[in-house]
């Protein structure tokens, strides 16, 4: 659970005063809160994320090899759950879109 | 091995391994207090690969399996009013409560989302503001920050439908009390990680020098696992008790001090049941009296729910190291990951469901003799 999986960030901006931002996982894109590194990366940083939190900055290649290393071991579940959230959250949004 | 020669580090891995044997002249017991390194070195067989010069404990080190019955319990009730909206991690549906677990209460109409992050979980709460939507925060420290963050965050956007159940609970108390236990064997630990990237390891000092124990802090890797095992047991024999970082291009001394800080902001120390081990004094976070608001437990008058464990399931024995998982009678018979008697079998990071998964069988002879 503690795992964290390694992600590039392609995007910084401000939320209310907290910092957020798109991470990319092997294809994969999310939002992704930033507060806990904000001083210490810039889009194209790499960062290990757990439950949508950059927790730690890392460089490219400690990423790659991790993310690969964690597919190798099937320990990627947290992007099961990114599926199913994503999933959910377009069943939610499909009535409100098709009253439009 | 059945595995190694799946991942590419496969030779150092070897190498690392034959120093671990080389250095040590004795057979020396450490316990990882990580799920994900429990699934590392099982799946990868790496306990196996160092032979009989350490003997790897699987301690209480996933939060999924330590979670109490009746915070499940409590999760549960909540999860079946009609009026909830009920979020958690994926890995948490599937532990069994005293009469059924979250995603029987959603096969029941209940309803229970996965989430990814805790924000989300804020999100879909200003999304429905006609429903209360309750987030189960579970985790260790690594998880902290981002739960603590979703109820400074729900504070602050003033999202009044948001609560929180938590049942966060901190590594070194475990160790505390675990070291303290007249039977305990474990002469060294590897310390999780990423718990650490958070937390850094100023706490685990003042452990190391009153027990004198060796505790590493180690990431979840194979190579890292190996490392971690050697650096521990150089100490050993060297006869020293000191904390060791392996995990050097993750965790700094201090850990991440703005994670910590929110943390402390949102969090206060609480005394906390853990499954299968008991109660275990301020090694738990519960939400500080500034956000009670956000107190699902408070809110909702779930204090009255209380649970007494089954003693059929011998997770206790398994977490502190008295058995290894297949040494319990209702191991992979009775106990399977689809049918799991308690959460070290239901969770991929659970020692009981790593063995499983893994092929380690019951030693049938050599079990039946064992109480």
């Amino acid at each position: 659970m503690c795992l964290g999986i390694p992600g590039r960030i392609s995007e910084i901006h401000d939320e209310n005063g907290v910092a957020m931002g798109t991470v990319d996982f092997g294809g994969v894109r999310r939002s992704v809160c930033l507060a806990y590194v904000a001083d210490q990366v810039t889009p194209g940083d790499y960062a290990i994320i757990h439950v949508g939190f950059a927790i730690a900055k890392v460089s490219e290649d400690e990423a790659k090899r991790t993310y690969a290393l964690l597919e190798e071991m099937s320990q990627l579940d947290e992007l099961e759950w990114l599926d199913e959230v994503a999933r959910a959250n377009e069943a939610d949004r499909a009535p409100a879109e098709r009253a439009r | 091995m059945k595995y190694l020669s799946e991942y590419r580090d496969a030779r150092i891995a070897k190498a690392l391994a034959r120093r671990v044997r080389a250095a040590a002249t004795r057979r020396w017991v450490m316990m990882e207090v990580c799920g994900g390194q429990t699934h590392t070195i099982v799946r990868q067989g790496i306990d196996e690969l160092v032979g009989d010069a350490v003997e790897m404990i699987h301690g209480p080190g996933c939060p999924v399996c330590v979670t109490p019955l009746e915070q499940i319990d409590r999760a549960v009730a909540l999860a079946a009013r009609p009026d909830v909206i009920f979020t958690s991690f994926g890995d948490m549906l599937r532990v069994p409560g005293s009469e059924c677990d979250l995603q029987q209460v959603r096969a029941r109409g209940g309803t229970v989302r996965v989430v990814y992050s805790p924000l989300d979980a804020v999100e879909l709460a200003q999304r429905h503001p006609d429903k209360q939507v309750v987030f189960f925060a579970v985790g260790f420290e690594t998880t902290a920050p981002a739960n603590a963050m979703a109820v400074w965050r729900a504070h602050q956007l003033g999202v009044r439908n948001f609560s929180m159940l938590v049942s966060h609970v901190t590594v070194p108390p475990a160790m505390l009390a675990l070291l303290a236990a007249p039977d305990n064997r474990v002469q060294a630990f590897l310390a999780a990680g990423h718990v650490c990237t958070v937390m850094g390891w100023e706490e685990y000092e003042p452990i190391a020098q009153k027990y004198h124990v060796p505790i590493v802090v180690t990431g979840f890797e194979p190579v890292d696992i190996l490392e971690g095992m050697l650096l521990a047991v150089q100490q050993l024999e060297k006869g020293e008790g000191r904390v060791e970082n392996q995990y050097v291009r993750s965790v700094k001394r201090e850990g991440n001090v703005a994670a910590r800080n929110l943390v402390r902001q949102v969090f206060r120390l609480t005394d906390r049941q853990w499954r299968g081990i008991g109660e275990i004094p301020a090694s738990g976070l519960a939400i500080r009296e500034e956000y009670a608001d956000f107190d699902a437990e408070l809110r909702f008058g779930l204090q009255d729910i209380r649970a007494t464990e089954p003693d059929t399931c011998r997770a206790g024995d398994v977490l502190r190291g008295k058995i290894k998982p297949n040494e319990c009678a209702m191991f992979g018979t009775v106990c399977t990951p689809m049918h799991p008697l308690g959460a070290p079998m239901v969770s991929t990071e659970g020692a009981c469901a790593a063995y499983y998964t893994a092929g380690r069988f019951r030693k049938h002879a050599a079990a039946e003799e064992s109480p």
